[in-house]
Formats: C-alpha cells, structure tokens, sequence
C-alpha cells in the first residue's frame, strides 16, 4: 500500500497478488475517500503484525516449556543408559537387550 | 547429541543453588562412560559402576527436583492463576509419579515416573491450550500458528507415550517386576 505523487497530487495505490502470484499496484483513488481507506489499510495491517508478534510469543512460550522438559529428559536417558549399561544390558538397534557382553 | 543438547540448554534449577556444574557434569561422565563402555572398553565399565553408585542418588534427586518446579510452573500456566485449579493439576501430577512408580520403586523407576508425570502435564497444557483455539476462546488466530502448535502436540505425546514404553521395557528388564497397564484417553471436539 503506497501514496504516489504525480503532477502535485497524491494517488493511493494498494499491493495484491494475482493468480499467476506477482504482485501488481492497484490504483484505489486519491484525496478523502483514498486517505480514508489507506487509514483502514494501516489499522489492518497493524492488527494482523500483532497478532503474528502474539502467536510468536506464544509459541515461543510454548517452545521453552518443551525445551525445559526435553532437558530433563535427557539427564533421565543419561542415568537410564548407565544404569542398565552397569547391569549388563546391551542395546540392539534402539531396544534394550539383557548381556550378551561379559560384565 | 545428548552431550550437544545438555551443552546449549539451561538447567535454571540447578543454576539457583549452585549446583548446575556439579550435576551437569555427573549426567555427562555418565553419558560418556556408558558410550565407551557399551563399546566394550571393560574399564570404562567398572569407571561407570563406581560412577553410578557415586553419582545416581544426587543426580536422581536433583532431577526430581526440577520435574516438580518443571509441573509447578505448567500448573500455573494451565490454572489460569486459580490457585485451587493450580493445587489440583501439581497434586493430580504428584499422584500419578506416585501411582507408575509403585511400591517400593528403584530410584531409575522413581526417576522415570517423574519424567511420565511431567510429560503427562505438558500434554494436559498443551490439548487444555489446544481445545481452548480451537473452540474459539482465543479468535483471529492463524492457521499456520494452529499448525505449529499442533506439531509441537504431536510431538510431545510422541515422547510421553515413548517414555511410558521405557519404564515399561526397563521394569522388564530388571524382571520380577508387576504389569504395567497403560490406559490413554483422547478426548476429541
């Protein structure tokens, strides 16, 4: 969405993709009936920028809330391996075997 | 890649009082005794016995620690900040450690139901938060957002159920050990 100047006058234009997916001007109008929509055209992109910045703290969030349990995970895989390691258990292609090894 | 993952993620309760090097770096020795010794190094083995007996009862301590504050800080996100709502999920999760745990648990199998209790409250927020988009609660929200928090769904059920199948496998293994039954509810619409 853009104002452009010919010949000492303001024209609003607005941005839109057609089917092909280029993006092509589309000429809305000038004086108050284009500052009116321009207006609605900035409030509406400015709701949708913060809803994006909401879903990303959101999701961020939630990543954080994973990342905290995958740690924990990790720290249980590690005491989980040493131990049945130390009992003499093997692994076979990611399952748990009793000792084929001599401990 | 578990050594990598410990390396760039914080441990923020261990950090609090102190301890964050010490435990961290138990978790690692371990981590690299057992690699070697399932490679067949037979003094890295006997490294590792001695490590364990060691290391295990403050390291499963110290990780059962952080799985409770981990399931008090999702209680608090999930309560909405109803403290009785609050109380009940830290209480329900509580019960359930105490319940897959059993009696008389090793400290693996303690360690384990803490982890299963902690993944079951991360499923609980998540199909809480879920059900809350999808029901309109929270409108104008994306599809692409909706998306990823259903991926991230996915693969934290993923991981809960696969941690219920390792207590189970690990009970096995140690033999003389009583049924484990495992019932999953989906609750859908």
């Amino acid at each position: 969405m853009a104002w452009e100047e010919r010949g000492g006058k303001l024209y609003y234009y607005q941005s839109e993709r057609d089917e092909t997916g280029k993006v092509r001007k589309r000429y809305v109008g000038s004086g108050e009936v284009a500052e009116l929509i321009a207006h609605a055209d900035a409030t509406i992109q400015r709701v949708r920028e913060e809803r994006r910045e909401k879903d990303r703290e959101e999701l961020e969030h939630m990543q954080n809330r994973i990342f905290q349990v995958l740690e924990l995970d990790e720290a249980v895989e590690a005491v989980m391996r040493a131990h049945l390691t130390c009992a003499g258990f093997h692994r076979h292609k990611g399952e748990w075997r009793r000792g084929r090894k001599k401990t | 890649m578990g050594a990598r993952r410990l390396e760039t993620l914080e441990l923020p309760e261990l950090e609090k009082v102190g301890e964050k090097v010490g435990v961290r770096e138990r978790i690692r020795e371990l981590q690299s005794l057992s690699e070697k010794a399932e490679g067949g190094d037979e003094e890295a083995r006997k490294e590792l016995r001695r490590a364990v007996r060691q290391s295990t009862p403050e390291v499963v301590a110290r990780c059962s620690d952080i799985a409770r504050n981990y399931r008090k800080s999702l209680a608090k996100t999930a309560s909405g900040g109803v403290p009785y709502v609050e109380e009940a999920f830290v209480r329900r999760a509580e019960l359930l450690a105490e319940e897959v745990a059993g009696e008389n648990p090793s400290p693996l199998e303690s360690l384990l139901a803490e982890r299963i209790a902690s993944l079951w409250a991360l499923t609980e927020l998540q199909e809480a938060l879920l059900s809350g988009y999808y029901g309109g609660l929270s409108k104008n929200l994306s599809p692409t957002f909706l998306i990823q928090m259903s991926k991230l769904q996915e693969s934290t059920n993923r991981r809960y159920l696969n941690a219920i199948k390792t207590l189970a496998q690990v009970r096995k293994l140690q033999g003389g050990t009583p049924a484990f039954q495992v019932n999953t509810q989906i609750n859908l619409g």
